[in-house]
């Protein structure tokens, strides 16, 4: 008898099996996803750009509410403390800007002023002294004026130490020092500004540098900008509860639960070139894990319709999405700017032919396959992804997609090379090292696959006593320009005994003088030389192997429209989204 | 009676120290230093350093612990850094969820709760009624199709049968919405609908089993002396099985559900997982990851405290159905 | 640690059905007259024979592996589309993949599972050797010494009872390896499955220990006890002699239990992220990344779902009917 139930058991599973397996894969599904598009990009020379109201969305209506679906909670709401994607394009949401990026979600970007006229006066043309102009008629969401004065207190306070979580570069280049804090104490100046910063009048923010700063119009378009008064400032819990400089306001904040923002009555669409605000609200509704999210946008029951899955489409699901039109139609794909490469320690492998043999080992193809293909990862060969403006394609070791280990062994002429492979312990990161171990296994070099708990992966590989040869890295630009990505990666002047982005140690006099002859350049002319550049390293030094760039795949309700993905983050942007009535 | 509960009461705070002290060098056995994640990405090594002692983390062992266990009874001040004075029963400011630890638990406890304990009065429920029933009609096909069961459920994996209940109600027929928690005074019927399938999915796992516990409870009791007598007697069958067999019967029964549900309250991990609710469990195993130590602390102090007030209860449950045991 | 809810529940059954037994009256040894109640109990066959064949399978991976020609590390990437799902039908079915391929790695599935069995059955053997192993000897102490022993280990037993799990091993398996190799050593498959059989260890011992120490609790007065006591026997030879041979049956039934909760019991921590590396095949990591496919390729879930659920089943039904076989008061 109790065998027989278990039987019947079986049975059922069987039928469950039966019932959706008997179509045949013939590979079909899986056609070309474009998501090399060209990228191009400018700073906004006419301060029209700048000026509100943003174009209509074809289609789109006011109303309803939209919501977005997020496994974690956002690390911080802060905006002087927004550092995750997440948070960077969620924050757009409640807060405005110095300056922000017009975004077509096709790769076309304009830098334009947000709360600024313009995005920067470049005082003497030698990337100095700067200056900004704040719009007329923008408000905070009890009503009051914003003026330069809190913006500057807004970056006055990212200086606070316990602040911690959002980006460094004012901070930094204000004090010309790394440690900032040191330089100038928040706390004890509370009434004054770091140095460097200055409101001639209530409409100006002046910046001045003892170094030249070219990326500075960049960099005022992080959160770290927004502006907030200084008797709302509520210190560590500003982070749970904002206040409002945007088209919304928080009005229900639960951490890991759910968040709820409100329309701001007093923002006014007049003075925003990007933000449509089309919903009355909008609702983050954590907790449902990347699979569950998909499932849920797919299913659409509910309020599920009007709702976009941020995490992206797992890979496990894409044959779902991509074998049924009517879901097909809901999903976007596009790359973002988040690339991977495969490290070198260049201070193990010092024998320049083994890091040119494992850049033609290494089987793109297998990697990108396990990946979700064209949905999740595509094929790169050169260390600065193609959403960098300027961007040239190259290859320095053609091997084809699935690499060429003839050619590899040849390079290694008969040496035994033994390569200890670090891996964070997560899933994907495990079977992506299985991936490179086969494909360099194949070409004659033996390999140890070394898991680490993934969470200290990071602290481990950004050490100077890293002991590894070669591990899987990734970089995601704050701004899409070369100077956020080569030397941030291999100047070798920025080695630290631990912290550090340069990962594969590469310290080469002539490349680090390099970075510094382009980075003084005025930002136009920079794109160009900076694909140079790349180029050079990967074919003098061949520190890395670039592996790929990650698409992102994400699925919404049919009733959620107008979102697409930011060119910049590669995260899901709102400031067009709608719900479709 | 009250010499007892205090001796008990005596034991759980030893073993509740026991366990603290145990998660608190556990902590330290973690590869991942938490302070790193608390800085940005451009890091130095000076900033770690006063982070680090900001955070206490560069005191003695010893003094951490002490710190700790302070704050818990009587309150500390953490620093600017992390919400000024906590007030006792102070469990800490999380390292990574920028939010006193008190305040996460207050969040994701009732979660927990409402996960586990009508679960528990689930599957007990269905558990020890097919149980008697089957010991009753012993042999008959309902006893065999219960055992049969029993073994079945319980040889499936939580997650396995979660994905496909989830795939069958939430994904495909759609009549039931995804797993959430709603307060059950916000709205019962959201509330019941958000979290049937995770009662389910455990009620199905552990009831098969307290049928089979409770059926060998039972046999075992009819054909004790006291039941035959009382049969003997004359007294009515059903007042014999509900009142007296019934009442023997379920001790053990009692004793194994309250391992089971302060278990299951610390080691909702899995099913919490698996329907994507945030709740203990996957509040704890976030902040094993992360290395973040005071909320790790009070996962685990709290889950070791329904454990050991899960025995305690059993013990005075015992004492109030079964005549036999006597406090002492 | 509750991972199974069998093991527990099934302990506790024990402990109520009564104490050993009497030696057997006819002229039959104990050990026969179980076997004998075993061989005709039908399910006890059939459970016991499923045992066989996956034990067997296992035991002779390497060569079903060169029998079969792919080995389970083997990739076949080219029968797999763009998105990295296997061509074909029912997840890539084909005569020389009788289970289909894995998705995204294209790792053969049948050879997978035969290695999967090896490697889930070490664990669970091991884990439940060495925890039966303490408990029986932590149990046998407390029962027969009782008093402040007694205590000792009761509060030791409670602490391990509350102390979380999963939580436990979460923070411990991963930094096992750190401790005991370099940072570029290799770590060996039999060291990050001893790993797992001391975290299993480090809990599971709780049950069997209760158990034998009310088993030996009931037997401390009884006559041949006193007798033995009286004629100067040691303490060892008191417990290991005279009280041993008296619980085998509960211990066997416990040890029968625990086998499946930890074949369960690995599933679980692969879920969590912290089984085996990757390139160890496990049933717990078979099913915990097949569970994802449920919708996309149901074949991948299924193969080795079944086969978890026949193995764990199969140890279930052959402790239950065990059991019935030593206890005779509670045969059918």
């Amino acid at each position: 008898m109790r065998a027989r139930l278990a039987t019947a058991m079986g049975g059922a599973m069987a039928l469950v099996v039966a019932l959706s397996a008997c179509s045949k894969n013939t590979g079909d599904n899986a056609d070309k996803v474009d998501t090399n598009k060209p990228r191009s990009g400018a700073i906004a020379t006419d301060p029209k750009d700048s000026l509100g109201p943003a174009a209509e969305v074809p289609g789109a209506a006011k109303g309803g509410t939209f919501y977005i679906l997020r496994e974690n909670k956002i690390s911080h709401l802060d905006p002087q403390r927004v550092y995750s994607f997440a948070g960077l394009m969620g924050s757009q949401l409640y807060a405005r800007f110095l300056t922000t990026f017009k975004d077509d979600g096709k790769g076309n970007v304009t830098l334009v002023g947000d709360l600024a006229e313009t995005p920067g006066k470049n005082v003497n043309n030698d990337c100095k002294v700067w200056e900004f102009k704040i719009k007329q008629g923008v408000k905070f969401e009890d009503g009051r004026p914003i003026t330069s004065k809190e913006i500057a207190y807004g970056i006055a306070r990212s200086f606070d130490p316990d602040l911690t979580g959002g980006p460094t570069y004012l901070q930094e280049w204000l004090a010309d020092s790394p440690q900032y804090d040191t330089k100038w104490n928040f706390k004890a100046n509370k009434t004054s500004l770091p140095p460097g910063l200055s409101t001639p009048d209530a409409q100006t923010l002046r910046f001045e540098f003892n170094k030249p700063r070219c990326d500075l119009p960049f960099a005022v378009s992080l959160p770290a900008t927004a502006p907030l008064p200084p008797d709302k400032d509520t210190g560590v819990n500003l982070d749970n509860q904002p206040f409002s400089s945007g088209p919304y306001k928080f009005t229900k904040n639960q951490p890991g639960v759910e968040m709820v923002l409100e329309r701001n009555p007093n923002w006014d669409p007049a003075t925003d070139p990007v933000r449509h605000a089309y919903p009355d609200k909008f609702v983050w509704s954590l907790g449902s894990d990347q699979a569950t999210q998909t499932n849920r946008v797919l299913a659409g029951t509910g309020n599920d319709a009007a709702a976009v899955a941020t995490g992206g489409v797992p890979s496990e699901l894409i044959a779902k999405v991509t074998g049924d039109p009517a879901l097909k139609a809901r999903m976007i794909v596009a790359a973002t700017p988040n690339a991977f490469r495969l490290s070198i320690n260049t201070t193990r492998v010092t024998d320049l032919s083994v890091r040119q043999a494992i850049n033609y080992a290494i089987d793109r193809s297998s990697i990108t396959k396990n990946l979700g293909g064209p949905y999740g990862a595509v094929p790169l060969t050169t260390l600065l992804p193609p959403t960098t403006l300027g961007y040239q394609q190259f290859d320095a070791y053609p091997a084809g997609e699935s690499g060429n280990p003839d050619k590899a062994k040849e390079l290694l002429a008969g040496k035994s090379v033994n390569l200890v492979l670090g891996t964070g312990d997560e899933t994907w990161q495990q079977e992506t090292a299985t991936q490179v171990k086969a494909a360099l296994e194949k070409a004659g070099f033996t390999v140890t696959i070394k898991p680490i708990p993934a969470d200290g992966y990071l602290d481990f590989v950004k050490k100077k006593s890293n002991p590894w040869d070669i591990w899987v890295d990734s970089w995601a630009a704050d701004w899409p320009s070369g100077a956020a990505i080569l030397p941030v990666l291999f100047d070798g002047r920025a080695i630290k005994a631990e912290g550090s982005n340069n990962t594969s140690q590469l310290n080469n006099d002539a490349i680090n003088a390099e970075f510094d002859r382009v980075l003084a350049e005025d930002p136009a002319k920079q794109a160009e030389e900076w694909s140079k550049l790349d180029e050079r390293l990967m074919k003098e030094s061949a520190p890395a192997v670039p592996l790929y760039n990650e698409v992102i795949s994400i699925a919404h309700g049919e009733k959620a429209g107008g979102v697409f993905i930011g060119s910049i983050f590669g995260w899901p942007s709102f400031v067009n989204a709608y719900v479709k009535q | 009676m009250v010499r007892f509960l205090l001796k008990r009461l005596l034991l759980a705070v030893s073993v509740l120290l026991a366990v603290s002290v145990v998660s608190f060098l556990m902590f330290f056995a973690l590869p991942r230093d938490p302070v790193t994640g608390m800085c940005p990405k451009n890091c130095n090594a000076e900033r770690l350093e006063r982070v680090r002692t900001e955070l206490g983390l560069n005191d003695p062992k010893p003094q951490q612990y002490v710190n700790y266990m302070k704050g818990i009874f009587v309150g500390r001040d953490l620093g600017s850094a992390q919400g000024g004075k906590c007030e006792a029963p102070c469990l800490g400011y999380s390292y990574v969820n920028s939010e006193a630890v008190s305040d996460t638990f207050a969040r994701v406890l009732p979660v927990t709760l409402n996960i586990v304990l009508p679960a528990a009065v689930l599957w007990l429920a269905i558990g020890v009624g097919l149980g008697m029933i089957s010991a009753l009609r012993r042999g008959s096909l309902l006893d065999r199709i219960s055992i049969g069961l029993t073994l079945t459920f319980a040889s499936l994996q939580l997650y396995f049968v979660g994905a496909v209940l989830l795939l069958i109600f939430v994904y495909s027929l759609k009549i039931l919405p995804t797993p959430r928690y709603t307060p059950i005074f916000e709205n019962p019927a959201e509330w019941a609908r958000g979290l049937v399938l995770a009662w389910v999915t455990l009620a199905l796992l552990f009831s098969a089993i307290y049928a089979r516990l409770s059926r060998a409870q039972m046999l075992e009791t009819l054909s004790e002396d006291f039941v035959r007598t009382a049969r003997a007697k004359g007294v009515a069958k059903r007042k014999v099985y509900g009142r007296h067999a019934l009442r023997a019967a379920i001790t053990p029964i009692v004793t194994i559900a309250g391992i089971d549900v302060g278990a299951a309250l610390g080691g909702t991990v899995i099913t919490e997982t698996t329907f994507g609710i945030q709740g203990l469990g996957r509040t704890a195993v976030e902040a094993v990851r992360q290395g973040d130590l005071p909320t790790i602390m009070a996962t685990v102090l709290i889950s070791a405290l329904f454990v050991v007030v899960a025995n305690i209860v059993v013990d005075l449950l015992y004492a109030y159905i079964d005549p036999r045991v006597r406090l002492g | 640690m509750s991972l199974s809810p069998v093991e527990g529940v099934a302990l506790a059954e024990i402990e109520s059905t009564g104490g050993p037994e009497e030696k057997g009256l006819v002229g039959r040894s104990p050990g026969q007259l179980v076997w004998s109640r075993l061989r005709r109990d039908r399910t006890a066959m059939v459970s016991g024979i499923v045992l066989a064949v996956l034990i067997l399978a296992a035991l002779a991976a390497p060569l079903i592996s060169r029998l079969y020609g792919a080995s389970p590390s083997q990739q076949f990437g080219d029968l797999l589309d763009a998105t990295g799902m296997p061509l074909g039908y029912v997840g890539g079915v084909s005569g020389d993949h009788w289970f289909g391929l894995e998705p995204g790695l294209g790792r053969d599935i049948f050879i997978r599972m035969i290695y999967g069995i090896r490697t889930s059955l070490l664990i669970a053997l091991g884990a439940a050797v060495v925890t039966t192993t303490i408990g029986v000897v932590l149990g046998i102490v407390a029962g027969y010494l009782g008093g402040v022993v007694d205590a000792v280990i009761g509060w030791f037993t409670d602490v391990a009872l509350a102390m979380p799990f999963l939580v436990f091993a979460l923070a411990v398996v991963p930094t096992f390896s750190l401790r005991f190799y370099g940072p570029r050593d290799a770590i060996p498959t039999w060291f990050a499955v001893t790993t797992l059989i001391v975290v299993f260890a480090a809990f599971g011992w709780t049950g069997t220990a209760r158990l034998v120490r009310g088993q030996v609790v009931s037997l401390r007065e009884r006559e041949f006890v006193e007798a033995a006591r009286a004629s100067g026997a040691g303490l060892g030879h008191m417990l290991f002699r005279q009280l041993l041979p008296n619980i085998w049956a509960p211990i066997l039934v416990a040890f029968s239990l625990a086998v499946p909760s930890y074949v369960t019991g690995e599933a679980a921590l692969s879920f969590l992220g912290v089984g085996l590396p990757e390139s160890v095949p496990s049933f717990g990591r078979m099913i915990y990344r097949s569970i994802d496919y449920l919708q996309t390729d149901p074949a991948y879930v299924f193969f080795p779902g079944i086969a978890i659920f026949a193995l764990v089943l199969a140890f279930n039904l052959f402790g239950d009917a065990l059991r019935d076989a030593l206890d005779p008061k509670s045969s059918r």
